[in-house]
C-alpha cells in the first residue's frame, strides 16, 4: 500500500482511514478494526485446532471511543484492517454549553467537540473550573474524534 | 531460680497468653494477640529459665506452653552455654529425654521440639567434648532392643533429630553460631555419631527382615527406620579441607551423591549391607511409600564414589556386586509404576558415578547382561511413557524414568573408546526401533493406541505458546539421534524408507482430496484423520532425522558427526555418484523411479527424502491446497534444512580428518550439487517468507561467506532484494521480526564475493533506497505536520526496523562499514524522538535501534 512516490505534502486528504496488516503482525496494545470499530488490542492469543491445524489469532479489543469490548478471530496469514490513529494536543481555552473551545498550535480555534461523559471529561471540567491552563489530547480515527486525556501545558 | 509461688503465676500468665494465640481471629483483637506474642518472646529471653521450664513441663497441660518451654530451654542453653556447669547440662539433657519417654501420648509437635532441644544440646556439647554421644546412643540402643514399637519409634525420632541437627543444612536450628562451628561439628559427627546411627539402623532392618509377617505396628517402625537409613545415605559428607567460605555453597547442593570419608570403609564396603537393602526392597516393594525409600537407598549406594574406595579393584568389586544384585532384583518381577523412577535412578547413578574404566573392567558376561537389561527396560518404559501421554496423566512417572534412561544411554555411547567396539549397536537398534514405533501411527507403530488397541483422534485447541516438540523433547531426541548414529547402518536406511513411504502416501492422499474437493467444495467434508496421521508420522521422522544427521551447537562450528561421516565413507565404494546426484536433484520424482536407486549414498538419500517432502508441500501450495497442508510440517522441514545446512552445505574439508567422497561431491565448495541446493532452498524460502522459521533459514544461507557467494548469483535473490527495498507487497506486510531478519539477510548477502561493480550495484539496490527514502522524508519542510500521517509513520517504523536488522548483520569484517552507514541515521533518530513524543511505540523502537547497534557492535570495539 505504501507507495514510494506518495506525495507527502497533501496533508489530511488522501490518507486512508485504515490500512491492511497481516494478522500475525498485530501486537497487544496496538490497534485493529473489530466489527467495524477502531479498537485497542487488549488481548491477543494464537491457537490452532489440533497439532497440524492452521493457526488462528483470537483478538479482544476495546473501542477507543466507546470503551466497549469486542472480540474477533482471524487466520494468522490473513490480513486485518488497522485504523490510522492521529493524536493532536490542543490548549483548552473555554467550555461553552458543554462544548470545548480548543486552540491548536497555529492559533486556530475549534469548538465542535463536546466534553466527554467520562472520567476524562470530569477531569477537564474540574481543571477548567480551577482556572488551570492545560492541554487536551484529541484522538481521531475512522472519521471520529474524541478527547482522551489532559496534559501539562507545553512550554511555547 | 524462681520460687514455687512465682512459678505458678508465670504458668498462668503463659497459659492465658496461649489461649489468646489459639483463639480464632474474631475473638481477639490485634493488640491482644501482639501482647500474647510478646509474653512468649520475653519469656524465651529470660535468664536461666531452666528450673521454671522444667516446672512448666511437669505441670502445665497446655501443649503450646510446653512447646514454648522446650524452645526456651533450647535457646537459653545455646545462649548461656559457657556459664553452665557440665553436670547441669547433662542432667537437663537426661531430664528432657526421660520426659518424652514417660509420656507416649505427648503431642507430636511438642515431642519433636523437645527432641530437637536434646539434639541442640548434644551438638553444642560435641565440640568442647562436654557431652558425648556415646551415652545417648547407649540409651537409644536400649530403647530399640526393648521390642516395644512405641519406644522403638521414639528411638528413631531421637536419632532423626540428631541427624537433622548435625547435618548443617537449612534444617539446623542452632542459630547464632558460626558456619565454621557448624562445619566442625558436622565433620566430627560424620566420622563417629553418624556411623553409629547407621549401624543401629542396619541392625533394626536386619531384625525386621528376618521376620515373616509384620503386623501394622511393626511395619510402621520398619518404615521409620528405613527412612532414617535413607537420610544417612543421603548425607552430604563435608570434605575435610573445604574452606569455610564454600560451606554454604556446598550445603546448597540439591542432589547429593554418596561420598563418604575413609572411616566408613568397613561399614559400607561390606557387601552384606548392599544385600540387606536388596532383600528389604524385595520384601516391601508392594508398599509404594516404603518402596520409594528403599529404592532411594539403593540409588544412593549406586552413586558411591570418592576416598572410600582404597583402590580400583575395590571399586570394581563393589560395582560388580551392585550390578549382580540389581539384575537379580529386576529379574522375574513385574515392575510397579511406583518403582520406575527409582530404578532409573539406580541405573543412572551406576553409569554416571563409576568411571568408564571401571565399567569396562567388569566381567564381560555381567556387563552384557547389564546392557541387555538396560535395553529391555528402556524399550518397556518407552512404551509405558507413550501410554501415559495418551491417557494424559498428571504424574508421568514412566516418561520421567524413560528420560533418565535415555540420558544414561547418551553417557554410555558418547564415550565409545573405552568400550569394545560395536558393543552398543544391537541395543541401539532396539531402543531406536522402539522409539520410532511409539511415534508412528498404526499399523506400523503404536502411537495414540491405548492398551486395548483403540486409537484416539482428538482435535483439541492448542495454544501456540506451547513448546514445539523439538524443544519439549530435545533431550530424548538427542539421545535417540546419538543411538541412531551408533547404529547408522540400520537406522539411516530405516528413516529413509519410512519417510519416502509417508511422502508418497501424502502425495497420493492430497491428490485424492483435491479430486474430492473438485466434486464438492465443502472443506468440512474432508476426512482429516488420514492426513493428520501422515503429518504426525512425517513430523517425528523429520525430527529424528534432524537430530541424527546434525547437531546444533551454540557458538561452535557445526560439524558433520563423526559416525555419520564414517558411515558414508564405509559404504562409498558401493555408491554410484551419478545416481546419487540424480536422486538429490529430482525431488519431484519418486526415488524408486530413478534407475539404480539402491546404489546411492544413504545420508544423501535421507536428505533427499526431506527435500521430497518439501516438494510435495510446495506443489500443494501452488495448487492452492494450502488449507490441507500442515503448518507444523512446514516448520519441521525448514528447521531440518537449516540444521542440516549449517553442517553439510559447502563442507569445509580442512575441518575433517577424512571426508566422504559422495558428501564432498554433492555439497562441497564449487560443486554443482551445492549450487543446486542453495538455489532450491532459496526458492523455498522466498515463496514462504511469512513464517518466522523460514526467514531464519535464509539468514543461515547467507551468514557463511561461501554460501553467500552462491546465493548472490541467483536471480531470485536480486529480485527479492529489489522487492524488499521498494517495499512492494506482500513484503511490507510481514511482521516486524521477519522484516528485521530479512534486512539482516540482505545485508549479509552484500558481503559475499562480488566484483566491485556488482557490489556497488548491490548496495545501490539494497541500502541506498533506505537512506534516500528516509532522508527525503525527514528533510521535507512540512515534516513536522505530516509526521503523524499513517503512511509517514509506517515508513519511519519500517526504516527503524530495517536499521535493527542491519545492526544484527554485524560481523567482524563489516563492522566498520555498517557503523558508518548507521551513524547517519542515528543522528537523525534523535530528532525523531521529539517528533514522536506522543507515540510511545515509536519512541521504544528508536531506543531499540540504539540498543541493537550498541549490542551488536560493541564487542568489536577494539578492532
Amino acid at each position: 500500500m505504501a507507495d514510494p512516490d506518495l506525495d507527502f505534502t497533501t496533508g489530511e486528504s488522501g490518507a486512508s482511514a485504515t490500512y491492511p496488516m497481516q494478522c500475525s503482525a498485530l501486537r497487544k496494545n496496538g490497534y485493529v478494526v473489530l466489527k467495524g470499530r477502531p479498537c485497542k488490542i487488549v488481548e491477543m492469543s494464537t491457537s490452532k485446532t489440533g497439532k497440524h491445524g492452521h493457526a488462528k489469532v483470537n483478538l479482544v479489543g476495546i473501542d477507543i471511543f466507546t470503551n466497549k469490548k469486542y472480540e474477533d478471530m482471524c487466520p494468522s496469514t490473513h490480513n486485518m484492517d488497522v485504523p490510522s490513529i492521529k493524536r493532536i494536543d490542543y490548549q483548552l481555552v473555554n467550555i461553552n454549553e458543554n462544548y470545548m473551545s480548543l486552540m491548536s498550535d497555529n492559533g486556530d480555534i475549534r469548538e465542535d467537540l463536546r466534553v466527554p461523559e467520562n472520567e476524562v471529561g470530569k477531569e477537564i471540567e474540574a481543571k477548567f473550573d480551577a482556572g488551570e491552563e492545560f492541554m487536551v489530547t484529541v484522538i481521531s480515527a475512522m472519521g471520529e474524534e474524541c478527547a482522551v486525556a489532559t496534559k501539562v501545558l507545553a512550554s511555547k | 531460680m524462681m520460687a514455687a509461688v512465682g512459678a505458678a503465676e508465670v504458668i498462668t500468665q503463659l497459659e492465658s497468653a496461649a489461649k489468646v494465640l489459639m483463639a480464632p481471629p474474631s475473638m481477639v483483637s490485634t493488640e491482644q494477640r501482639q501482647h500474647a506474642e510478646h509474653v512468649f518472646l520475653s519469656f524465651r529471653k529470660s535468664k536461666s529459665p531452666f528450673a521454671i521450664c522444667k516446672h512448666i513441663l511437669e505441670t502445665s497441660k497446655v501443649d503450646y506452653v510446653l512447646f514454648q518451654a522446650a524452645t526456651a530451654i533450647m535457646e537459653a542453653v545455646v545462649r548461656e552455654w559457657i556459664l553452665l556447669e557440665k553436670s547441669s547440662i547433662e542432667s537437663l539433657r537426661a531430664f528432657l529425654l526421660t520426659y518424652v519417654l514417660q509420656r507416649p501420648n505427648l503431642q507430636k509437635y511438642v515431642r519433636e521440639q523437645i527432641l530437637l532441644a536434646v539434639a541442640v544440646i548434644v551438638k553444642r556439647g560435641s565440640l568442647d567434648k562436654s557431652i558425648s554421644c556415646k551415652g545417648i546412643f547407649h540409651e537409644v540402643g536400649q530403647l530399640i532392643s526393648s521390642g516395644n514399637p512405641t519406644v522403638q519409634t521414639l528411638a528413631c525420632s531421637i536419632l532423626t533429630a540428631l541427624l537433622s541437627e548435625f547435618s548443617s543444612s537449612s534444617k539446623t536450628s542452632s542459630i547464632g553460631l558460626s558456619m565454621e562451628f557448624h562445619g566442625n561439628c558436622k565433620r566430627l559427627f560424620q566420622e563417629d555419631g553418624l556411623r553409629q546411627i547407621f549401624m543401629m539402623t542396619m541392625e533394626v532392618l536386619q531384625e525386621f527382615n528376618r521376620r515373616e509377617n509384620l503386623n501394622a505396628q511393626m511395619s510402621c517402625v520398619f518404615q521409620r527406620f528405613l527412612s532414617l537409613a535413607n537420610q544417612v545415605l543421603s548425607w552430604n559428607f563435608l570434605p575435610p579441607n573445604l574452606g569455610r567460605h564454600y560451606i554454604a555453597m556446598f550445603e546448597a547442593t540439591q542432589n547429593v551423591t554418596l561420598k563418604p570419608t575413609e572411616s566408613w570403609r568397613e561399614a559400607l564396603l561390606d557387601t552384606r549391607i548392599m544385600d540387606l537393602f536388596f532383600t528389604v526392597h524385595r520384601k516391601i516393594r508392594e508398599d509404594s511409600d516404603m518402596a520409594q525409600d528403599s529404592l532411594q537407598c539403593l540409588a544412593q549406594l549406586a552413586s558411591m564414589h570418592g576416598p572410600i574406595f582404597p583402590d580400583e579393584s575395590a571399586q570394581i568389586s563393589y560395582l560388580a556386586h551392585m550390578v549382580e544384585g540389581f539384575l537379580s532384583m529386576i529379574n522375574g518381577i513385574e515392575i510397579e509404576d511406583s518403582e520406575a523412577v527409582g530404578i532409573s535412578n539406580i541405573i543412572s547413578n551406576l553409569i554416571t558415578m563409576f568411571p568408564r574404566s571401571i565399567l569396562t573392567a567388569l566381567p564381560s558376561e555381567l556387563f552384557t547382561s547389564f546392557i541387555n537389561c538396560l535395553t529391555l527396560l528402556t524399550c518397556s518404559f518407552g512404551r509405558s511413557a507413550a501410554l501415559e501421554e495418551v491417557l494424559d496423566k498428571d504424574d508421568m512417572v514412566y516418561m520421567e524414568a524413560y528420560d533418565k534412561l535415555l540420558e544414561s544411554w547418551l553417557k554410555l555411547v558418547q564415550d565409545e573408546q573405552h568400550f569394545p567396539r560395536g558393543c552398543f549397536v544391537q541395543p541401539a537398534i532396539q531402543v531406536f526401533n522402539s522409539y520410532i514405533q511409539c511415534h508412528l501411527a498404526a499399523p506400523d507403530g503404536t502411537r495414540n493406541l491405548s492398551v486395548n488397541g483403540i486409537s484416539s483422534h482428538e482435535e483439541e485447541e492448542i495454544n501456540e505458546l506451547q513448546e514445539d516438540d523439538r524443544e519439549l523433547f530435545s533431550d530424548q531426541l538427542s539421545s535417540i539421534g546419538m543411538l541412531g548414529r551408533v547404529a547408522a547402518d540400520h537406522c539411516i536406511p530405516l528413516l529413509t524408507s519410512l519417510l519416502e513411504d509417508r511422502v508418497n502416501r501424502l502425495h497420493g492422499q492430497l491428490q485424492r482430496t483435491q479430486q474430492h474437493l473438485m466434486a464438492s467444495t465443502d472443506l468440512e467434508s474432508v476426512d482429516r484423520k488420514v492426513l493428520d496421521d501422515l503429518y504426525e508420522d512425517i513430523h517425528w521422522l523429520i525430527l529424528v532425522s534432524g537430530y541424527l544427521l546434525a547437531d546444533d551447537p551454540q557458538g561452535e562450528t557445526p560439524l558433520i558427526p563423526t559416525e555419520v561421516m564414517e558411515f558414508s565413507i564405509k559404504h562409498s565404494t558401493e555408491v554410484d555418484l551419478n545416481t546419487t546426484l540424480q536422486i538429490l536433484g529430482s525431488p519431484g520424482e519418486k526415488a524408486s523411479s530413478i534407475p539404480g536407486f539402491h546404489r546411492t549414498d544413504s545420508v544423501i538419500r535421507l536428505l533427499s527424502a526431506v527435500l521430497r517432502t518439501s516438494e510435495v508441500e510446495s506443489r500443494a501450495t501452488r495448487a492452492s491446497l494450502t488449507e490441507l497442508l500442515s503448518p507444523q510440517m512446514g516448520k519441521d522441514i525448514v528447521w531440518f534444512l537449516r540444521r542440516w545446512a549449517k553442517s553439510y552445505l559447502l563442507v569445509d574439508e580442512k575441518l575433517y580428518q577424512q571426508i566422504s567422497i559422495p558428501l564432498s561431491t554433492a555439497f562441497g565448495v564449487d560443486t554443482e550439487g551445492a549450487q543446486w541446493i542453495v538455489g532450491y532452498l532459496l526458492e523455498k524460502v522466498i515463496n514462504n517468507l511469512s513464517a518466522n522459521d523460514t526467514v531464519e533459514l535464509l539468514v543461515t544461507l547467507v551468514e557463511k561467506r561461501e554460501r553467500a557467494n552462491i546465493v548472490v548469483q541467483c536471480e531470485s535473490w536480486w529480485s527479492l532484494a529489489k522487492q524488499f527495498a521498494s517495499r512492494s507487497p506482500p513484503l511490507h506486510m510481514l511482521s516486524s521480526c521477519v522484516q528485521r531478519s530479512l534486512m539482516k539477510a540482505l545485508v549479509l548477502g552484500g558481503f559475499a564475493q562480488m566484483d566491485s561493480d556488482t557490489k556497488q550495484q548491490y548496495w545501490a539496490e539494497v541500502l541506498h533506497p533506505l537512506q534516500q527514502r528516509f532522508l527525503n522524508l525527514i528533510n521535507q519542510e512540512n515534516f513536522a505536520q505530516i509526521s503523524q500521517e499513517e503512511a509517514v509513520k509506517q515508513e519511519i517504523v519500517a526504516t527503524l526496523e530495517a536499521l535493527c536488522g542491519i545492526a544484527e548483520a554485524t560481523q567482524i569484517d563489516n563492522v566498520a562499514s555498517l557503523f558508518s552507514f548507521l551513524m547517519d541515521f542515528l543522528s537523525s533518530c534523535i530528532g525523531l524522538m521529539e517528533v514522536y513524543s506522543n507515540t510511545p511505540e515509536t519512541i521504544n523502537l528508536i531506543i531499540e535501534v540504539f540498543v541493537e547497534v550498541a549490542h551488536k557492535q560493541i564487542c568489536y570495539l577494539g578492532e
